[in-house]
C-alpha cells in the first residue's frame, strides 16, 4: 500500500498531507488507488481526451493580444482563453476528470463546493452528462453575488445548498461539502474544485488542470518557436495557476506570477492575500499550507470582489513554490481588477471573469516594465458573464438598477 | 501522580459518561457551572473543546457553539484558565482538551501540551491530526506531559490502520458509532455497536463510544460493551432548550442505566 502511494506526491516540501479525521481516510485511500489505477489507463485517458475536445472545445485558443500589447508598450502578451471552454472557465477540466473517475469507481452521486459558481456549474454539468446525482454547497454570500451560476446549476438538475456558517463564502462551502461527504462516503464522490484539501486532491486536480499548460506549451512553440518568459495567473485555491505553471516548472528562465486578491486593502479581513505581509502556515481543511489566520490559528475573514479568489487558504504546491521563490505573488485590489476588466473588454473584445481580471491587472503592471522581445502568457481562467450582477452594479449602476426594477415589475 | 482518566476508569462498575463542553459557549461562567453540575451527577470524564473556526468533525450543534464562542472572543488562553480552575476544584474529574490541528500547530505542539498539562488536563483529543503525518505523531510527547493521547477512530478503522492507532493510543480509545459527524441522533446503529464489541476484545484499553448519543437507552445499549459513553451535542441541545435542570435530569437518567 505505502509503496503505491509513494508514486503520487503526498507532500510538497512540508506542505500538503492528509490531515483528516480517521474516518475519512478509507475514502481518500480509495480515491488515491482509483486515481493511480486510471490516470494512465488508455481507456480512461482516451475518453477524457475525447470529452475535452468534443464536449469542452479544447484546445482553447492561445490568442495574441495585439491591442493590449501595443497599449502597454512592453512585452508581447498572449491570452490563454480558458473562458471559451464549455461552462466558461477552466473548472470543467478538473470536474470532467474527477467525474469520469467517480463513474469508474462506481459512485452514483457527486458533490462539490463552489465560490464563484464556476466549479459548481462544471460539476453540475458533468453530473448531468454522466447521469449522476449532484449537490452543490455554496456560501450564502456567494449565492447572492453569483446568482446566474446558481440558476444554471439548478437548471442542470443539481441541488444548491446555501451555506450559512462562518464567513458564508468558499471556505465554509468546503467545510460543508466535506461534512456531507463524511456522512455519505459509500455512494458519493466529492469533486473538490481546486488544487488543495487532503491528499490526493492537490496532485489530482493539478494533473487534470495541467492540460492548460501543456496546450500553451504546444501553442506557443508553434506560434513563436520558443517558450514564454512569463506566465501569469490568478490564484484562488490555485488550480488554474498550477495547471498553467506545472508543465513549465522544470524550465529555466521562466518567471511565474500569481495574482492574489488584494480586496479593499491590506487590513486583515479586507483581502485574501495569503502571501501578503506576514504569511503564516497552518493545518486546515485537510492540508498544511499558508492560511490567513490570527495568532491563535483561527482563520480570518476574507474579502474579494471575486468570489473565486475569496478564500483563506492556498494549494500546498504553490506554498512550496513560494518558499522556493519559484512563483512570485502580488496582491491586486478590487479596484485594479475592475479597471483591468474594463480595459481588456474594450481593448480586445474579451470579457474576463473577475478572478481572471486579477491576472490581467498583474499583467498590466508587469508588461510595461518588460522588454518588447519577451513573451508573456496570461491565463484568462474564465469569462465574465457570471459577474454581471457585480460588474453592472459597479460600472453601470443606475441603468442596471432601473433594469432590475423593471424586470421585477414586469415579472409580477 | 496517577492520570485522572485512569483513576476514573479503574474499578468503575458499569459504563461511565463522558461529556463535552465548548469553552465559552454560552459563556465561561455557564461552562463552570455546568461542569460542577455534571460532576455532582457523577460524570468523571469531560471534554473541553477549544473553539475553532473550521471544526471539521462537528455537526451543526457543536459548530454553532464554536462560532458563538469565537464571536465573544474566546481564546485558547481562556480555555486553559477554565480547566485550571475546575480541575483544582474537582480533583476526581479527568479533563481532556479537544480541538483541531491548527490550534496546537499555531501554538507549537510542545507548548500546547505543556499548557494543557499545566492546567490540570489529563488528555488531549485532536481528531484531524492523524498519526501518519509528521505533526500528528504526538502520542509520545503527550504522555511525557502526563496526558493521554485519546485517539478517535470510526467503524471503518480496521486492519493495519487500527493496529497503528492501537500502538500509539493510551488511557482511552474513542470510537465513533457511525461514520459521520457529531450531532445528537435518534438511534444507534447495530454496525457501530458490533464494532465496539470487536474493538473491546482487541484493544486492551478502555473504549469510549460516541456520536449520536442522546437518550438514556443509548447508554444502556452500550453498557457492557464500551467503558464510556460520550454525550456531546445533546448536552448543548439540552442546555439551550431546558437549562441546567434539563442536563441534570438527563445525566441522572443515564446514571441509572449503567
Ligand atoms: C474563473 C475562475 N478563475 C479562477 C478561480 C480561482 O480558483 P483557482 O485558483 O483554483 O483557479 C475561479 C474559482 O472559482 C474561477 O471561477
Amino acid at each position: 500500500m505505502s509503496r503505491i502511494s509513494d508514486m503520487l506526491p503526498r507532500h510538497f516540501g512540508p506542505y500538503g498531507g492528509r490531515y483528516v479525521p480517521e474516518m475519512l481516510v478509507p475514502a481518500l485511500e480509495e480515491l488515491e488507488q482509483g486515481y493511480l489505477k486510471y490516470k494512465n489507463d488508455p481507456g480512461f485517458v482516451a475518453e477524457l481526451a475525447d470529452l475535452y475536445q468534443n464536449y469542452c472545445g479544447r484546445p482553447t485558443p492561445l490568442y495574441f493580444a495585439e491591442n493590449l500589447t501595443r497599449e502597454l508598450g512592453g512585452c508581447k502578451i498572449y491570452l490563454k482563453l480558458e473562458g471559451l471552454a464549455h461552462t466558461g472557465a477552466h473548472k470543467i477540466n478538473n470536474a470532467l476528470g474527477q467525474g469520469l473517475l467517480a463513474k469508474r469507481l462506481g459512485k452514483t452521486k457527486v458533490i462539490a463546493e463552489t465560490g464563484a459558481g464556476q466549479h459548481g456549474l462544471a460539476s453540475a454539468t458533468v453530473a448531468a452528462r454522466f447521469g449522476m446525482g449532484c449537490t452543490i454547497f455554496m456560501g450564502e454570500v456567494d449565492v447572492r453575488r453569483q446568482y446566474p451560476n446558481v440558476y444554471a446549476m439548478k437548471l442542470l438538475g443539481a441541488e444548491v445548498v446555501p451555506v450559512t456558517d462562518g464567513t458564508r463564502t468558499l471556505k465554509d462551502a468546503v467545510n460543508a461539502t466535506l461534512k456531507y461527504w463524511i456522512q455519505n462516503l459509500r455512494d458519493t464522490h466529492y469533486i473538490l474544485g481546486s488544487a488543495l484539501g487532503p491528499f490526493p486532491y492537490p496532485v489530482m486536480v493539478r494533473d487534470f488542470q495541467s492540460v492548460i499548460g501543456r496546450e500553451v506549451r504546444a501553442q506557443i512553440l508553434e506560434r513563436e518557436g520558443r517558450l514564454p518568459d512569463h506566465l501569469v495567473a490568478c490564484v484562488g485555491g490555485g488550480s488554474n495557476s498550477i495547471g498553467l505553471f506545472h508543465p513549465f516548472l522544470e524550465e529555466r528562465g521562466i518567471r511565474f506570477h500569481g495574482a492574489e486578491a488584494g480586496g479593499r486593502g491590506l487590513n486583515p479581513g479586507d483581502n485574501a492575500a495569503r502571501f501578503g505581509s506576514t504569511p503564516k502556515v497552518g493545518i486546515v481543511q485537510g492540508y498544511k499550507s499558508y492560511f490567513l489566520q490570527d495568532d491563535s490559528g483561527q482563520l480570518q475573514n476574507t474579502h474579494s470582489v471575486s468570489a473565486g479568489l475569496d478564500y483563506a487558504g492556498v494549494g500546498p504546491e504553490l506554498a512550496w513554490l513560494y518558499d522556493q521563490k519559484m512563483v512570485e505573488f502580488a496582491a491586486i485590489t478590487d479596484v485594479q481588477a475592475l479597471d483591468a476588466f474594463r480595459r481588456l473588454t474594450r481593448l480586445e473584445g474579451i470579457i474576463p471573469a473577475l478572478e481572471s481580471s486579477h491576472a490581467v491587472a498583474r499583467a498590466m503592471e508587469l508588461a510595461p516594465t518588460l522588454p518588447r522581445g519577451e513573451i508573456m502568457v496570461v491565463n484568462i481562467s474564465g469569462r465574465g458573464d457570471k459577474d454581471i450582477f457585480i460588474t453592472a452594479m459597479e460600472l453601470d449602476r443606475e441603468n442596471w438598477i432601473s433594469f432590475l426594477e423593471s424586470e421585477v415589475r414586469h415579472g409580477k | 501522580m496517577e492520570n485522572r482518566i485512569d483513576r476514573a476508569l479503574k474499578g468503575a462498575g458499569g459504563i461511565q459518561l463522558m461529556t463535552h463542553v465548548v469553552a465559552g459557549y454560552p459563556s465561561l461562567e455557564v461552562n463552570a457551572e455546568l461542569i460542577r453540575l455534571m460532576a455532582r451527577c457523577g460524570v468523571r470524564l469531560m471534554e473541553i473543546q477549544i473553539p475553532f473556526t473550521d471544526p471539521l468533525a462537528d455537526g451543526p450543534t457543536i459548530m454553532r457553539a464554536n462560532q458563538a464562542a469565537l464571536d465573544v472572543g474566546i481564546t485558547p488562553g481562556h480555555c486553559f484558565e477554565l480547566c485550571s480552575a475546575l480541575s483544582s476544584e474537582l480533583p476526581d474529574v479527568g479533563f481532556m482538551f479537544m480541538t483541531y490541528a491548527n490550534i496546537p500547530f499555531a501554538m507549537g505542539m510542545e507548548r500546547f501540551l505543556h499548557q494543557a498539562a499545566a492546567s490540570g488536563a489529563s488528555g488531549v483529543i485532536l481528531p484531524d491530526l492523524p498519526w501518519d503525518e509528521t505533526d500528528g505523531d504526538y502520542a509520545g510527547a503527550a504522555r511525557q506531559h502526563g496526558l493521554h493521547p485519546v485517539m478517535v477512530i470510526s467503524p471503518d478503522t480496521v486492519g493495519p490502520r487500527l493496529d497503528a492507532v492501537l500502538r500509539r493510543a493510551s488511557g482511552l480509545l474513542y470510537t465513533t458509532l457511525k461514520v459521520g459527524i457529531t450531532g445528537a441522533g435518534s438511534s444507534i446503529g447495530q454496525a457501530g455497536v458490533d464494532y465496539v464489541r470487536n474493538l473491546k476484545n482487541k484493544a486492551g484499553l478502555p473504549i469510549a463510544a460516541g456520536f449520536g448519543i442522546s437518550r438514556p437507552e443509548h447508554v444502556r445499549m452500550l453498557s457492557g460493551l464500551a467503558d464510556v459513553a460520550v454525550v456531546g451535542s445533546h448536552i448543548i441541545n439540552l442546555l439551550d432548550r431546558e437549562g441546567m435542570s434539563g442536563v441534570e435530569d438527563f445525566l441522572l437518567a443515564c446514571g441509572r442505566q449503567g
